[in-house]
């Protein structure tokens, strides 16, 4: 598995596509009202499906634990959305929480994490 | 020579974008292209404390908000260039009426064009932009679409600069490109 992870609009799905060569139909893009799919190669905007977790009183890290066979072979696309101020709303600060301790699982089981700076990616593992 | 720089606030990115412009311009010519329209008596204190930053380092000031590219009109062919800061220049570019709040939508397309028309013109550029993208908060349309917007701005820039620098509370991390430091 290879993990991408960095700021808002800094390019990784763009560098993901050209990297590892997916096109569209190889892409699930996460959303805050649904829940998650593991069968495409490619996993984006993780971070949605952590909010969705937190509304739905889900635990992401448990369904990317007990589902780790799906996803062993993808790669998976996270904003690094934990690095700001501690907001003030609850469910906000267990969003943040949560992505932050889902990143952390998933690089420790990552092949490679790189994190992309203004399109430009850093290799971190 | 292009150098992009960005990171958090007051990280040190401004001081340490002078100290790379004094070193590229030798005994050249230096400009500071002033981007900042002050609003109030907070943006006047942080304007001064700029202005007395860099005030023996022989930069000459050009106050630039918009059109960001009519500086090299104002300057020596041989000059080297401070843009400080990306972030600003978008803001004036993008909501030229602070009352209405409307942004213009030619805004982005009008900043990346003048942008890396100096990094095509300028001998030596450096271009500071702020990093905005890593924070837990839903922002409301107007402030996800400027902020949409300074990134494809910042892409734009670290592909076109020779060297791409993250400062981190005042340690440099290169993505691209090195300098003598």
């Amino acid at each position: 598995m290879d993990l991408i992870i960095g700021g808002a609009y800094q390019g990784k799905l763009e560098y993901a596509k050209n990297k590892y060569k997916l096109d569209d139909s190889d892409i699930y893009t996460c959303s805050e009202n649904e829940t998650l799919s593991f069968d495409r190669k490619c996993i984006n905007a993780i971070q949605e499906y952590t909010l969705y977790c937190v509304k739905n009183s889900v635990d992401a890290v448990g369904e990317f634990k007990a589902n780790r066979e799906k996803w062993q072979n993808s790669v998976l696309i996270c904003d690094d959305i934990f690095c700001g101020v501690v907001p003030l709303g609850a469910d906000m600060r267990a969003w943040r929480e949560t992505t932050g301790r889902l990143c952390a699982y998933l690089s420790s089981q990552a092949d490679t994490v790189e994190r992309i700076f203004c399109g430009l990616e850093q290799k971190l593992k | 020579m292009n150098v992009f720089i960005s990171g958090g606030c007051k990280n040190g990115k401004s001081g340490f974008a002078q100290d790379i412009v004094v070193r590229l311009s030798a005994n050249r010519p230096r400009y500071y292209v002033a981007t900042m329209v002050p609003y109030d008596e907070e943006d006047r204190k942080r304007i001064a404390l700029h202005i007395s930053d860099r005030a023996d380092l022989g930069f000459t000031t050009l106050e630039t908000a918009r059109d960001i590219s009519s500086c090299l009109t104002k300057a020596e062919k041989n000059g080297t260039f401070l843009i400080d800061s990306v972030t600003a220049l978008l803001l004036n570019e993008m909501f030229p009426d602070t009352h209405s709040g409307n942004a213009d939508e030619h805004a982005l397309q009008r900043c990346i064009d003048g942008l890396l028309k100096i990094t095509e013109n300028a001998e030596n550029a450096v271009f500071v932009s702020d990093y905005i993208y890593s924070d837990a908060i839903r922002y409301d349309s107007f402030t996800e679409n400027y902020r949409k917007s300074l990134a494809a701005i910042d892409k734009a820039l670290a592909k076109a600069c020779d060297t791409v620098i993250e400062l981190c509370a005042g340690n440099v991390i290169f993505h691209k490109g090195r300098i003598e430091l």
